[in-house]
């Protein structure tokens, strides 16, 4: 569109700040990783340091075991997102193509749990994981977290982009359900599924809320949890250590969003709310 | 018997009928039809033969064994879709032999099948693209490939060349027209280009409002349309539909009479009836700057070049006649005379528009085949 | 013979059911135990006095509530909720609405820039955003204290003042929410007809107007939704800063309900209270809820 040289100008700063102050963290995040613990104090303003060094990450490692955690951290992400895309992929191909009873009301209730407040389904959740004996385990982590309604919402919106025809044409060939799922359904939703996937793995590699709940010695920690312990334990004299364990955390979600950017980013400009 | 039977099938969705009462019969291997407007119901139609609607009341039989509750896969059916529906990410070949390897055909059948449905469409050096690298010809033979591949008794498609443009359905007719001669499937077309359904069909069923207004061979939908509705959807423009008044020797349209012959008074009589409407298509009406011995006379409102002709709009006495001119160019205001070809002229009953039929003497050794002419209105 | 037809219709139709029933089952079953479940039992325990840990729970009936609509604390909470909504919606939602308009629309170099950039913390823990804020928008020591010193403007000790410690971290929390709404209204936005867009620039009409006129009622199903989710989820996201950084003071200066919540349940071991707490939240989302949905079913203009 043609506009004012002025006005498409100004957009451009107004833009560009945002987008300083919000990558600004990132960045400073990294630089304050390598910089030893008085200069963090003292030159406040260097983003990357004179005197760059590697005791931080080298505490952290020494004072907490970094493998477990990451790995703690990992596996709760991996197989909370396996089963998510499995579960959300089957209720939407449901929702999607079978007519039956009650569709509508289902697909309703599961998809307005996006609204319920997390503090109503807490303490129930605590009990029955505690009951469970999960209690300080990852599984009591990953439990709760094997359906999404968000998953469910975007596949069946990307679902429904299929033209119908295609599906007709493989019943007319007498295909079975596995079949068009296997076959045809997957192969065309697979943008989507895999940045859904990609959303649920990174939401669950940053959740808080929920560990902090469940996970009560270091060892089970994930790591915002041990950057959070970081924090609260030993006040501001550890900060660069704080953040090299920042950057940790950050840098697998920061890898796979740059990887795949273009990918979710389609996903969730095409799939649109309705 | 590869025949498609209907007996009073019904479709609906909720309170809205889409399909009322269908009772007719598709031939073995014959090419029917289905022709009609947009929401005449002729895709409904249609997808219950192939079992991808389910049908609310009545029976549908196919090869003598009755359909309904007949999963899509089982009915021995093809089916080429107006969008193509080919499967965007497999390749041509992949596309055309999937339901075969679904049905666990040999691989020498299924490679035979291959080499002879891409050397009849000319896909040959095509196989490995995907459709989205086909152009649109290419991807509507692909579509047929596939459909004929399945080499099944019923082969249904459902306006398979509307998306192409002009040049490309002439040549998809013939395609058509070849693959047919060949597998001599019971072909259930569905279309609403009436150019295409005149060329193609053996047999037309013409669909209105849910409900068949006509089954026959082409020329008699032309020629001899059962009610006033064939007579205005086929042909272009359409067929002129005009008040008139009949009196014992004569009828009249606005103040003018035109006198019939025998043949219709006598027809007229034996109908017993004189609330009529009078039918006559652009193309049969005869246009004189002199006046005629009987006929009427008019003033030019407007003409249209259709290319090949023009179309000469007319205004009688307050209604409009449309005729068909191939070399006179007339312009706005002209009188005009012109008569209607006393052989070619049409009655409708003017409560139920259906034709009053046509006398005996009229009917060319083509028409005279009263099976064929049944009027089913 | 009739019969036997009807008998295989309706099998038939079953067998259909059955498949669509059964894919749907392992999400029904998640959703059933660790959401609608406790729901049901949660509105269960608001009923009852608990810690947590006695085997005893004590049937009390409405004097939770009581106790929760009579605590003078209660009020302060929801004043700091709804500080935070506006703060929250007016970060998230508006500003997000404009952008969304202007990179979608009016701009044509950089958009693919700006769109990764804006949505990159998103995928970025809250727990290293809020830690991250906390020492740049350190009083004394951060970059941000030090530079408006050279201009003689001081920043006030944020996270001990009351007010200021909820615009803080509404800031804090928006960093991580603005991207996923942006993206959202960009989604829709960009689902709009760019004829029509440009016929409204051929009648010459002032992008403002486009903006007000066209662009906001066209994509006002998305609109109400992110209107919603902002309000719903930014209010879970607060949770992380708030645990962070100020453990929801000072002097619960920067609870919300959510928070608050929490905090009578896990801290002070009030599950009663707790439960009555996410109850009324759960009504006040409710409310909304009905909002957007009489809003959506009438006169809405959807998306395709």
């Amino acid at each position: 569109m043609k506009i004012n040289r002025t006005v498409e100008f100004t957009w451009h700063v107004i833009f560009m700040a945002t987008v300083l102050v919000l990558v600004f963290p990132i960045i400073y995040a990294v630089g304050m990783s390598f910089k030893p613990l008085e200069d963090a104090y003292n030159n406040v303003l260097n983003i990357f340091s004179l005197h760059p060094t590697l005791e931080n990450y080298i505490t952290f490692f020494d004072t907490l075991p970094v493998l477990k955690v990451t790995m703690n951290t990992f596996i709760i992400a991996s197989v909370a997102t396996i089963f998510k895309v499995f579960t959300s992929f089957l209720a939407a191909y449901a929702f999607v193509y079978f007519q039956f009873k009650g569709k509508e009301i289902v697909y309703f209730l599961l998809i307005s749990t996006i609204f319920i407040p997390f503090t109503v389904t807490m303490i129930p959740n605590y009990l029955i994981i505690s009951d469970l004996g999960l209690l300080d385990s990852v599984w009591g982590v990953i439990l709760p977290q094997l359906a999404d309604a968000i998953g469910i919402f975007l596949i069946t919106q990307s679902m429904r982009s299929i033209p119908l025809s295609l599906i007709e044409v493989a019943r007319l060939d007498n295909l079975g359900h596995g079949k068009i799922m296997k076959d045809i359904v997957f192969p065309l939703v697979r943008p989507a599924v895999t940045s859904v996937g990609i959303w649920f793995f990174i939401s669950s590699w940053n959740e808080f809320v929920w560990p902090v709940l469940i996970l009560k010695t270091t060892e089970n920690y994930t790591l915002p949890l041990a950057l959070q312990m970081y924090i609260s334990s030993e006040g501001g004299t550890n900060f660069t250590v704080a953040m090299a364990v920042s950057v940790i955390t950050m840098i697998i979600p920061l890898i796979l969003y740059l990887t795949f950017q273009k990918y979710i980013i389609g996903t969730f400009t095409s799939s649109g709310i309705k | 018997m590869k025949e498609i039977r209907f007996e009073h099938v019904k479709k609906s969705y909720g309170n809205t009928e889409v399909v009322k009462d269908l009772n007719f019969t598709i031939r073995e291997g014959e090419r029917l039809i289905l022709l009609g407007p947009s929401g005449c119901g002729k895709s409904t139609t249609l997808r219950m033969i192939a079992g991808l609607e389910d049908i609310t009341e009545g029976s549908l039989f196919m090869n003598g064994k009755k359909m309904n509750d007949v999963p899509s896969g089982k009915r021995n059916a093809a089916m080429v879709f107006q969008n193509y529906a080919l499967y965007p990410h497999m390749t041509l070949k992949q596309n055309i032999i999937y339901g075969l390897k679904v049905q666990k055909l040999s691989k020498e059948e299924i490679q035979s099948r291959l080499d002879f449905v891409l050397d009849m469409l000319q896909l040959k050096g095509l196989e490995d693209r995907l459709p989205k690298d086909l152009s649109g010809g290419q991807r509507q033979r692909v579509a047929l490939a596939r459909a004929t591949v399945k080499r099944s008794d019923f082969f249904l498609l459902d306006e398979p060349l509307s998306n192409l443009d002009a040049q490309l359905r002439v040549s998809a007719r013939k395609e058509l027209l070849k693959i047919h001669d060949m597998f001599k499937q019971t072909m259930v077309y569905v279309t609403h280009d009436q150019i295409e359904a005149m060329t193609f069909a053996d047999r037309i069923a013409l669909m209105y409002n849910g409900e068949l207004q006509m089954l026959d061979t082409p020329t008699n939908v032309y020629h001899r349309p059962a009610n006033v509705f064939t007579a205005k959807f086929i042909g272009s423009p359409p067929t002129n539909i005009l008040e008139m008044n009949y009196h014992e020797k004569s009828i009249s349209i606005g103040q003018q009479s035109f006198e019939l012959n025998e043949i219709w008074l006598k027809h007229i009589k034996q109908r017993n009836t004189s609330d009529l409407l009078f039918g006559i298509r652009p193309e049969h009406v005869e246009l004189s700057t002199a006046s005629f011995s009987n006929g009427y006379r008019g003033k030019v409102k407007y003409t249209e070049n259709l290319g090949s002709n023009y179309s000469v709009y007319i205004d009688l006495d307050g209604q409009e006649v449309v005729a068909a001119s191939d070399h006179k160019h007339w312009y706005k205001g002209d009188t005009v005379y012109f008569r209607p070809m006393m052989d070619r002229i049409h009655f409708f009953h003017k409560g139920t528009g259906n034709s009053i039929g046509y006398p005996e003497e009229l009917l060319d050794a083509d028409y005279k085949n009263k099976e064929e002419s049944r009027v089913l209105a | 013979m009739s019969a036997f037809a009807a008998v295989r219709k309706s099998l038939q139709l079953n067998r259909e059911n059955a498949i669509g029933y059964g894919l749907l089952i392992p999400s029904i079953i998640i959703f059933a135990v660790f959401t609608f479940w406790p729901f049901l039992y949660t509105v269960y325990l608001s009923f009852f006095d608990w810690n947590m840990i006695s085997p005893e729970k004590e049937f009390v009936g409405f004097k939770n509530y009581m106790e929760v609509l009579g605590d003078p604390r209660t009020y302060q909470i929801l004043g700091n909720t709804f500080l935070y909504i506006v703060i929250l919606l007016a970060i998230n939602c508006v500003v997000p609405y404009i952008f969304a308009f202007v990179i979608g629309v009016v701009l044509q170099r950089w958009n693919g820039f700006y769109k990764s950039a804006l949505f990159l913390p998103a995928f970025i823990s809250l727990v290293v955003g809020s830690i991250l804020f906390t020492w740049i928008l350190n009083p004394v020591s951060g970059p941000v204290a030090i530079v408006f010193g050279w201009i003689g403007l001081e920043i006030p000790n944020w996270t001990k003042t009351e007010g200021w410690v909820i615009l803080v971290l509404s800031l804090i929390t928006s960093w991580k929410v603005f991207g996923y709404n942006f993206i959202l209204l960009y989604a829709s936005i960009n689902g709009i007809s760019k004829e029509i867009i440009e016929s409204a620039r051929l009648d010459n009409i002032p992008l403002w107007r486009i903006f007000l006129q066209i662009i906001l009622p066209m994509s006002s199903a998305t609109g109400v939704y992110v209107f919603i989710l902002t309000i719903v989820q930014s209010l879970q996201y607060v949770f992380t800063p708030v645990k962070v950084v100020t453990q929801g003071g000072p002097d619960y200066a920067s609870s919300n309900l959510i928070y608050h919540a929490y905090h009578e349940a896990f801290v002070v071991y009030r599950t009663g209270h707790s439960a009555t707490l996410s109850i009324m939240t759960m009504g006040l989302f409710l409310v909304l809820l009905f909002l957007y949905f009489k809003f959506a079913d009438r006169g809405i203009y959807y998306e395709n």
